[in-house]
């Protein structure tokens, strides 16, 4: 026991300083329930402990919320600083205050929010290798050098925050605010390696190979450069990018939802619309990059992907298909909004588009939600001739999936730039040629797009997954690439003639927006649920058996429920992270007596002052 | 009541408390977190509603060499180890179907010898077709029969035997398989095992 109060000394001198109290108490509070978790430790008697439990909740579930909540905070924090930068290269570069000071904004969050994910990070550690030792042990084993790298990252990472966020007001003009951006810049290319390190030993769980012989760097290197380590890493980026932009554009809609003068709205539907772009931006290649990573794992292992896509996870991916569904009508019901609210007289033009658009949409939805097969009685199953639809079990397959995924895809872009052209006349003497051209690139890709999703039932899978629909994903992309640079060509010398309005959405935009963020948070928990079931009752797949009473997956309604918590607590710690955050704002408003009163650093209250003057009526 | 009755009795009362925080509260914030309690617990009465599967882990068979007294006991085991543990029918049929990605294996132990068999499970890649339904030149990503004597699946020898057994019983065939020939713990094998590889347990195979 002396021994013990000596180490709590000792752990109480290293960790004193700034907010190291935090940590110290949670280290105490760790090394104390060590020996009681000690008493559920199994087979001690045999040889070394491999797992300890904790009753009620159970170890696993226990595991699954802190790690749930870790990484949904990690994404949060890796995508904030994207968003940020993406946000003051705008302003740097257009000359718009406004988005400096919006990249300010959510750059000041992320001093907390990257407390609270290292904390969060400090207990998943204590739980993984108080519950599960001897899987820690061999992960230890063959990653230790890139634990030291994860550790110097992190240094390098803080630093640069600080540099960052302190240097902020101070780095404003010429040379100096070149080299803020700069350190932006360095500050995501450290939390992007930050991410992949820990990427490398989630995914080698999945998909290990591992030589045995060779010096520890090269052990942990081979380890780390697994099949599936590269397509996780590029999912996994632009997933940070899409929550950090939907995150934005909640806290946007809560924030308009409750704003109590005309700036404040005019701000923050401002902020919402910045919100759901850089969120759209992200999320339509998304698609293409978990296509990539669900290749990978069938080439890699097809037992994995079969268990993952026609296993006992495949209604699953009917649910994410849903949650995808409502993200995508949730982003078009914005920018239609948008089109409606903020650009007066160019409702009436894009109405039937817009109809039109949304019938698309649900279609789409139905066919992507079809299973591929039903689970029917026996009478129910020889009415229909088999455990497939006669009708609907066309629409259950990959084939009819992929080419309306794609064409949603097709859609939400053509909503994204009918927005961007509402309310302006084009004055080029070629914008008539390159309308002409823009629809037509449209209408043959999606007669493409149909054309090979509907040739895909007459060819052997692997010729669909190889090149038809990667002919389908390369179609899409050719489309965006080509009609963006043309589209801002055109608008370059347009002449508007409606000038946006803004503060002006109805209170429904706001709700839209925190319910796009809530799809994001539930689709990553929901995949996060899928990568790891997807290897079965394998700690490390093929190599390590988990042979601990939760060797099992649990059913999807009883994983369900946790993912809801997860993501109901993840947007409650968010909302407090918010909250602490603007609180010194608030006070400083208020003492100022006015909501545009300075903020610290010389923030105006409403962060992007500039809507109020285009304000109408 | 069931586990998913009260989970799903859980969702209403959410979804419920929503709908009532969205009538009576002004707050915003708390409005807005009754909105998304809605959207949370209509997710998991959604997913409440699917066919509920739980994924557990294959038992472990225990080979009680004692029990097998002929060569249809070991016929027996070599079923069950066919629709679990060996996860064939994962890939494989017994007669047509429609959604087998692999060879209909109807008659194959009639059509082949159990030492080609056993070839087969060992070292899948020394003559079975990557992908039994191409033609023409070799693919990219072939369908591949996994090493079966290795993890993840790693059936031990008696174990394949038995499934050798089972798949000449179901195709009409005399079972060749004696028990004589199974290993028995604590002993050193009968005879060495035919194309069978040994590899270190933590190595697997980069593709």
């Amino acid at each position: 026991m002396q021994q013990r109060g000596g180490s709590i000394q000792r752990m109480f001198r290293a960790l004193d300083g700034h907010g190291g109290w935090l940590v110290g108490l949670l280290l105490i509070a760790g090394y104390l329930m060590l020996p009681s978790i000690g008493l559920a430790a199994e087979g001690s008697a045999k040889g070394p402990t491999e797992y300890r439990d904790i009753p009620y909740i159970g170890s696993r579930n226990l595991i699954w919320i802190v790690a749930q909540l870790h990484l949904l905070l990690a994404g949060f924090v890796l995508g904030v600083p994207i968003f940020a930068w993406l946000c003051e290269v705008v302003g740097w570069k257009g000359g718009e205050k406004r988005y400096d000071k919006l990249a300010k904004e959510f750059t000041k969050l992320l001093t907390s929010s990257y407390a609270t994910t290292a904390l969060f990070g400090g207990i998943l550690l204590f739980l993984l290798v108080a519950f599960y030792p001897k899987l820690m042990n061999y992960l230890t084993d063959i990653f230790f050098p890139s634990f030291l790298v994860y550790c110097l990252l992190f240094l390098l990472e803080t630093a640069t925050l600080y540099l960052y966020w302190y240097g902020w007001d101070a780095m404003q003009d010429g040379g100096k605010k070149t080299f803020h951006v700069f350190l932006g810049f360095l500050l995501n290319v450290f939390a992007f390696f930050i991410m992949i390190v820990p990427n490398s030993w989630a995914t080698f769980q999945a998909s290990p190979v591992v030589i045995a012989e060779g010096t520890d760097i090269q052990r942990a290197w081979a380890a780390t450069w697994n099949p599936t380590w590269w397509p996780v890493n590029i999912h996994r980026l632009i997933a940070n990018v899409v929550l950090g932009g939907y995150i934005c554009g909640a806290y946007a809609g809560i924030r308009y939802l409750s704003a109590k003068n005309p700036e404040e709205r005019d701000h923050y539907d401002w902020m919402g619309y910045v919100g759901n772009f850089i969120g759209v931006f992200g999320l339509l290649p998304l698609p293409f990059a978990g296509y990539w990573l669900m290749r990978e794992i069938y080439q890699y292992n097809q037992q994995m992907g079969i268990t993952l896509m026609g296993g006992f996870l495949s209604w699953l991916f009917i649910l994410q298909a849903m949650l995808i569904g409502v993200l995508f009508l949730g982003s078009n019901y914005y920018f239609w909004l948008g089109i409606t609210y903020r650009i007066p007289g160019a409702e009436m033009k894009y109405r039937k588009p817009m109809l039109w658009m949304l019938i698309i949409l649900l279609l789409c939805l139905g066919v992507w939600m079809t299973p591929h097969s039903l689970v029917a009685s026996l009478e129910e199953a020889r009415k229909m001739g088999g455990t497939h639809h006669p009708l609907l079990g066309v629409f259950g397959v990959m084939s009819a999936k992929m080419t309306v995924a794609n064409l949603m895809i097709l859609v939400t872009f053509m909503s994204f730039v009918m927005y961007w052209r509402a309310g302006k006349v084009e004055t080029a003497g070629w914008a008539k040629l390159a309308r002409a051209v823009m629809g037509a690139v449209l209408v043959l890709a999606s007669i493409a797009v149909i054309v090979l999703g509907v040739w895909g039932y007459f060819v052997p899978a692997i010729i669909r997954i190889n090149y038809f629909s990667t002919s389908q994903v390369l179609i899409v992309l050719f489309v965006m690439l080509a009609i963006t640079p043309l589209t801002a060509l055109l608008l370059k010398s347009a002449r508007t003639t409606t000038e946006m309005v803004w503060g002006r959405m109805p209170p429904r935009a706001g709700y839209a927006l925190v319910l796009n963020a809530t799809m994001v948070i539930l689709l990553m928990t929901l995949m996060g649920y899928a990568r790891s079931s997807s290897r079965v009752h394998w700690h490390v797949y093929g190599v390590m058996r988990d042979s601990s009473p939760y060797a099992f997956s649990p059913a999807l309604g009883s994983a369900a429920v946790l993912m809801a918590l997860c993501t109901f607590s993840f947007c409650m710690l968010v909302a407090f992270i918010f909250w602490v955050a603007t609180m010194g704002d608030k006070a400083k408003a208020g003492h100022g007596g006015s909501a545009k009163g300075e903020l610290p650093h010389g923030i105006p209250a409403m962060a992007g002052g500039a809507p109020h003057q285009h304000r109408q009526g | 009541m069931s586990e998913v009755a009260q989970l799903q009795l859980i969702g209403l009362s959410i979804v419920g408390s929503g709908i009532l925080i969205l009538l009576f509260i002004k707050s915003q914030f708390v409005r807005v977190t009754g909105f998304v309690a809605i959207v949370l617990g209509l997710f998991a009465l959604t997913a409440l509603s699917v066919p509920q599967m739980a994924s557990l882990p294959p038992a472990e068979e225990k080979f009680d060499i004692a029990t097998v007294k002929t060569p249809t006991d070991l016929a027996a085991i070599g079923q069950k180890i066919f629709f679990s543990k060996g996860q064939c029918a994962l890939c494989h049929s017994i007669g047509p179907s429609e959604s087998a990605r692999c060879p209909d294996l109807k008659g194959i132990g009639a059509k082949l010898s159990r030492e080609f068999i056993f070839e087969s499970l060992t070292q899948p890649q020394a003559y079975v077709y990557l992908d039994y339904r191409h033609e023409g030149l070799p693919k990219e990503y072939p369908a591949r029969m996994p090493y079966i004597n290795k993890d993840p699946i790693g059936l031990s020898k008696n174990e394949i035997l038995s499934v050798i057994a089972f798949l000449q019983q179901m195709s009409g065939e005399p079972i060749s398989v004696s028990p004589s020939e199974l290993d028995v713990p604590g002993q050193a094998p009968a005879a060495p095992v035919k194309a069978t590889e040994s590899a270190p347990l933590a190595v697997a195979q980069a593709q």
